[in-house]
């Protein structure tokens, strides 16, 4: 072996051992960089997963030595209206390799949307401080044309053992009752559309699943999803902006939080920024509107005096 | 002398035939020799084209796939022309003359593609043996549905003379059928779209969706395959009979390329790697989705649809999602067929147009109807559920492929003997 790649593979192998031995280097608790994540795509103890709404764009190119999470299949129960349970759960961690002591970061397209739902769902099942997501997705990881692949990971499986549910990290339709009949004190955030918020449609078109009535939920406050976004390359605006996004509709952390929006995959996005990135004390509502919108005798805010979804 | 359709699409093989074995001027060439109008307006597509390309890569949103479904289109169109990949017209030479190279063509093209299809699954699913299935690939469910839209698509495709990829390619060749047979599909697909919630209800909702690699793994599925179309390559080459290859003088390469018709084994290699390169890269191959999508859009904004297809959008097929943006994937790979096929065809002395008859209207129409209802129920074409669908493994491929035949024979035979086709 001639010097100079022995000499310049010491030299990575020093570079990762720094790197290795400060995981989350210059990043935020709850966000790591494009940039990070580049450089630490070799490190073992960081697993890597994408959880996108495509079917088929993981297998067409994902980050070298990414897995996949398919949402509407691995992380919800497939029968009931949940998401996965624990058993399951604990199923697709080992076989992701993944563990309390392993870095997770996690990404996807449309904003993360669905990363940010796995997320929710890793946390309720305690892995927290550990997941991360890729600030921008796989919109920014694209943008910035660093490599993608199309070579399965082989993962060793995890040991993993799922804790109870959180379920300060859930809100239930009791929990929602509750705040509308004022017996409880969380606020409620909407991060629907303006139009699905007052009422003037029932839902974006394309969608199937739906409510027999248009509006909110009474008390609720609305900052559309998008806001908290840089639309440019998909990263989450800055910590300051966000809490001054939050503040104007009055959610400023002093009082828990519900996100909810039409099924809670939007919201917890939403959910994610106010939880991980702020560090509020914050639930989601995964029935959402296609629950709460559809349960009879429950009292209903529409500005927009629709009924049956028209005038 | 023509080899192009004169006197209606069914005829193609005929004038074919006397072509060959006459000689068209420049079939005999041995020497490239274009005339220089035919050179120019081919070498104006095909700039033309280019220049599509290149446009569509900077600005098509997403450009990569946009511009990677144009260039796989030219290139699908290229072949087929060259080739003469028309499903219709290779049965037919075997029905009539027990021609089998077509038909061999047709087992390459397969035997390609179950190869390549094997090699990307092994990436992107390497245990199949759980409940999911390979991504986008076109596993559909295997039912009477199935073998209806198999049947009626067999019928269109015998009665306008070609299946839809051909109607594209030929349309680039001047075809007097073909227009009206993709207008008749459109009409066939909004009467797909009309019965599809009834035949789901009926059979579809139930009828399993059978991948065999899960039941036999890849290799068992890939062996299972390849034995299968082995055999049906050696009964064809026992039960064939020889065909005399026109005499030709040797050439140079270009006219190899560009004017004679090229071996039916070579168009078959390069169908299959074409479909594995679409299906690595952007969706499995097929002609329909475009279409149907537009039909699609047409019978909602005419207000003649219900409101839900009821599982259409689920299924594993040509997709019919309604898209709202002007271009889309699988409308710039058939536009990139039959400008492909275009230019080819006049570089090859290929392009005859001609005025349509009452006779080519109406095949076309009628057939062309079969073939777009047949493509709803089936989820696909020849290439879309045929050659897609039994490269990835899916059942639903060789059941259609059964249906199809059947369905064209018995229309071939029924309506030659009541005098309406030739």
């Amino acid at each position: 072996m001639s010097f100079l790649p022995r000499l310049r593979r010491s030299l990575a192998a020093f570079a990762f051992t720094l790197v290795a031995s400060s995981p989350a280097l210059a990043q935020s608790d709850a966000l790591v960089s494009t940039d990070w994540l580049e450089k630490n795509l070799e490190n073992p103890k960081v697993r890597i997963v994408e959880v996108s709404v495509e079917p088929g764009l993981f297998e067409r190119g994902h980050i070298p030595g990414a897995q996949n999470i398919v949402w509407h299949t691995d992380l919800v129960d497939t029968v009931e209206r949940d998401i996965a349970k624990p058993e399951k759960f604990q199923a697709l961690a080992r076989k992701l390799g993944v563990d309390k002591d392993t870095t997770i970061v996690l990404y996807g397209d449309s904003n993360n949307w669905f990363a940010a739902w796995g997320a929710w769902v890793f946390d309720i099942y305690g892995l927290r401080d550990n997941v991360k997501l890729l600030d921008g997705g796989r919109k920014k990881w694209e943008l910035e044309k660093r490599p993608v692949s199309t070579n399965p990971a082989a993962a060793k499986a995890s040991t993993f053992t799922v804790a109870e549910p959180n379920r300060k990290l859930r809100a239930r339709l009791a929990d929602v009752v509750a705040t509308v009949e004022k017996k409880s004190d969380a606020r409620i955030l909407d991060i629907r559309s303006p139009d699905e918020f007052s009422g003037k449609i029932i839902a974006p078109a394309g969608f199937q699943e739906l409510a027999l009535r248009a509006g909110h939920i009474p008390g609720s406050v609305n900052v559309p999803w998008g806001q908290a976004v840089n639309q440019a390359d998909g990263t989450l605006k800055s910590p300051e902006e966000l809490k001054k996004l939050y503040a104007n509709v009055g959610i400023d952390g002093s009082k828990p939080v519900i996100t909810t929006c039409r099924i809670g995959e939007r919201s917890s996005h939403t959910w994610f920024i106010l939880s991980r990135v702020l560090g509020y004390q914050v639930a989601n509502y995964d029935g959402s509107w296609t629950e709460y919108g559809n349960v009879v005798g429950l009292p209903i805010s529409n500005p927009a005096g629709t009924v049956w979804g028209g005038k | 002398m023509s080899i192009s359709d004169d006197s209606g699409a069914l005829d193609y093989h005929r004038a074919r035939e006397i072509a060959a074995a006459s000689g068209s001027p420049d079939a005999a060439s041995a020497v490239l020799a274009v005339p220089p109008w035919r050179f120019a307006v081919a070498t104006a597509v095909t700039l033309a084209l280019a220049t599509a390309i290149h446009l569509v890569g900077i600005h098509g949103e997403p450009a990569t796939q946009l511009q990677l479904s144009l260039i796989l289109g030219a290139a699908f169109g290229f072949v087929l022309q060259r080739s003469r990949f028309c499903f219709f017209c290779i049965w037919k030479d075997w029905l009539d003359r027990r021609d089998a190279r077509g038909l061999l063509g047709i087992v390459t093209a397969l035997a390609v593609g179950i190869t390549g299809y094997t090699l990307i699954y092994g990436a992107w699913l390497p245990d199949p043996s759980g409940t999911r299935l390979p991504p986008t690939a076109h596993i559909g469910p295997v039912g009477p549905a199935l073998v209806l839209g198999g049947l009626a698509f067999g019928a269109g495709m015998a009665i306008s003379g070609s299946c839809i990829s051909a109607h594209l390619y030929r349309l680039g060749e001047g075809s007097p059928t073909s227009p009206f047979a993709l207008i008749g599909a459109v009409g066939g697909f909004i009467l797909g779209f009309l019965s599809w919630n009834d035949l789901y209800l009926w059979s579809i909702v139930d009828s399993p969706v059978l991948w065999l690699p899960r039941h036999l793994g890849y290799g068992g599925a890939l062996l299972a395959s390849l034995a299968l179309l082995a055999a049906l390559a050696w009964l064809l080459l026992q039960t064939g009979r020889p065909v005399q290859e026109a005499q030709q003088p040797p050439s140079d390469p270009l006219v190899a390329v560009f004017t004679r018709r090229w071996p039916a084994w070579l168009g078959g290699l390069l169908v299959g790697l074409i479909g594995v390169a679409a299906y690595l890269r952007l969706l499995p191959l097929g002609v329909t989705a475009e279409i149907g999508s537009r039909s699609r859009q047409l019978a909602t904004e005419l207000q003649l649809l219900p409101s839900r297809l009821e599982g259409l959008d689920s299924f594993r097929g040509c997709a019919t999602v309604i898209r709202d943006a002007l271009l889309t994937p699988n409308g710039l790979f058939i536009g990139g067929v039959v400008l492909a096929a275009f230019a080819a065809a006049l570089a090859a002395g290929e392009f005859k147009p001609k005025l349509p008859d009452t006779g080519h209207v109406l095949r076309g129409l009628i057939g062309g109807a079969l073939l777009g209802w047949g493509t709803v129920i089936g989820l696909g074409c020849t290439v879309g559920t045929l050659l897609s669908g039994i490269s990835a493994g899916a059942l639903s491929g060789w059941v259609f492929g059964l249906a199809l035949l059947l369905g064209t024979t018995v229309t071939l035979k029924l309506g030659r003997r009541l005098g309406l086709l030739g």
